[in-house]
């Protein structure tokens, strides 16, 4: 797997729908264009609502998208970056 | 009430707005879940359900725009996957002025769902008897409750088994025993679970649960069961097709519980198990030989309905035989061959999860709520008709 880079991390963790979503938005505000924000969350419909957004938001592109377990708990890892 | 305030948005539960459909009501529905959620299945009423379909996200992104897309001059029932997106959603259309309600719990809660409705037409025949078709309308899943003087059958019943302890707790009776039409592949059956509760005994043919683990008792052709110092008599009649060890249950002699058998339109899909053809074949003799005797007068109580167009006035999925004899397109086709040839080319593709279910109800593996409720979601799949789909 290729890593990627960010520059911020959005811990999202027990936040549902349509929390993640509306957190990621309010961050990748304070990015550079070129930056990465990187998502964790535990809700599972995150990983197609984040293709969706990615799909509606001008400025935005998803990179990335993984699992990682943390503290024994699969997470979804949704990696944005902000573009111009 | 059913409506209740969470924030400052107006709600409305699975139940109310299943009963606004059932009486003719043209709820505007705002589907805020993603593409594929939404191409995979929605609400459904009677009529069909005009529906606006627009991400969430949409809205959290271009709100004005979006909102812009919606009437004002009706009333918006917004519908997410598990009900907070669809508040979100309703709260931003309320603060502008829109009369908008959430559907709590989402489509989740509308799948889990269940109403009580009275087989009513039992009772002009026997007044001391209980017989409720149980219908979990967003699945399009039934059971039954038939009871009297007491005691109770439970036929089918979902895992939600509280629904059913409810039920017969309401009209004091003591579940007896429990059975299974056929090992199910679209939902968890609640049937052991239900059995092992309330000490009853689990019922369902061993062509369908061998190896299952867990303790069952296998149905035998013929077989009778009473409930209650009247009598609820049941004869349980081997009906392969839609499963080898497909089960119909014939209640007094009027009613008869056919599992995924025949529906009210079309029939139980023969390809569950891997084996389309020799089943096709089993459910031919079924429909033509072995439910033949049975008088036109008899009515069908079946196990899951397609469309809502198969529930009758008072939100009954039933039809007596003879009119199934007559309008049902699967009934249509005496010909055994062309009959095989038909059910077969109407088949879809399986939903793949089919098999993990299959796997969950022999007790083979284990799933936690989390999975039961993503393995279960949507409309069930078990029907065939002699309308060929396949794409």
């Amino acid at each position: 797997m290729t890593t990627i880079n960010f520059d911020k991390v959005l811990d999202a963790r027990g936040l549902s729908c349509p929390l993640p979503i509306v957190k990621a938005r309010q961050e990748i505000a304070s990015l550079q264009p070129g930056q990465v924000l990187k998502v964790l969350a535990t809700d599972r419909g995150s990983v197609k609502d984040f293709q969706g957004w990615a799909k509606t938001a001008k400025n935005i592109l998803l990179v990335g998208q993984t699992t990682e377990m943390i503290d024994g708990k699969e997470v979804y890892v949704h990696y944005v970056q902000k573009v111009g | 009430m059913n409506e209740m305030t969470t924030s400052n948005v107006r709600s409305v539960t699975p139940e109310q707005l299943k009963h606004e459909l059932d009486r003719g009501g043209k709820p505007f529905v705002l589907d805020v879940r993603n593409e594929d959620e939404f191409q995979q299945w929605r609400i459904e009423g009677k009529e069909t359900v005009e529906t606006l379909h627009i991400p969430y996200f949409d809205f959290i992104e271009d709100p004005e725009a979006n909102i812009s897309k919606v009437p004002k001059d009706r009333e918006i029932t917004v519908v997410c996957a598990k009900g907070g997106a669809s508040e979100y959603v309703a709260q931003l259309l309320s603060e502008r002025g829109y009369r908008a309600r959430n559907l709590a719990g989402g489509m989740i809660a509308w799948g889990n769902a269940h109403q009580f409705i009275e087989v009513s037409m039992a009772r002009e025949e026997q007044p001391d008897i209980v017989f409720y078709q149980i219908n979990r309308f967003g699945k399009g899943c039934l059971s039954y409750l038939i009871g009297s003087a007491g005691e109770a059958i439970v036929v089918d019943p979902s895992r939600h088994i509280d629904e059913y302890i409810k039920l017969a707790n309401e009209k004091g009776l003591k579940i007896k025993y429990v059975f299974d039409t056929h090992l199910h592949a679209d939902h968890i059956s609640g049937g052991p679970a239900l059995a092992e509760r309330v000490g009853a005994t689990y019922y369902i043919r061993m062509a369908d649960a061998e190896g299952a683990q867990f303790s069952y008792e296998s149905l035998r052709d013929g077989q009778q069961f009473e409930v209650g110092n009247v009598t609820v008599r049941v004869i349980a009649l081997e009906t392969p097709g839609h499963t080898p060890g497909s089960t119909t249950f014939l209640v007094n002699d009027k009613f008869l519980l056919t599992g995924d058998t025949i529906f009210v339109k079309g029939a139980g899909r023969p390809d569950l198990g891997g084996q389309a053809e020799p089943w096709a074949r089993d459910l031919y003799r079924t429909l033509f030989e072995k439910l033949a005797p049975l008088p036109d007068d008899v009515w069908v109580l079946p196990a899951h309905f397609s469309s809502t167009d198969e529930q009758r006035e008072d939100g009954l999925v039933a039809a007596q035989l003879g009119e199934i004899r007559r309008n049902n397109a699967v009934m249509q086709i005496r010909n055994e061959e062309e009959f095989v040839r038909s059910v077969l080319a109407s088949l879809s593709e399986q939903p793949a999860i089919y098999g993990k279910i299959r796997k969950a109800n022999l007790g083979w593996i284990h799933v936690d709520e989390d999975e039961m409720i993503e393995m279960e979601l949507g409309k069930n799949q078990c029907a065939a008709s002699a309308i060929p789909t396949r794409r």
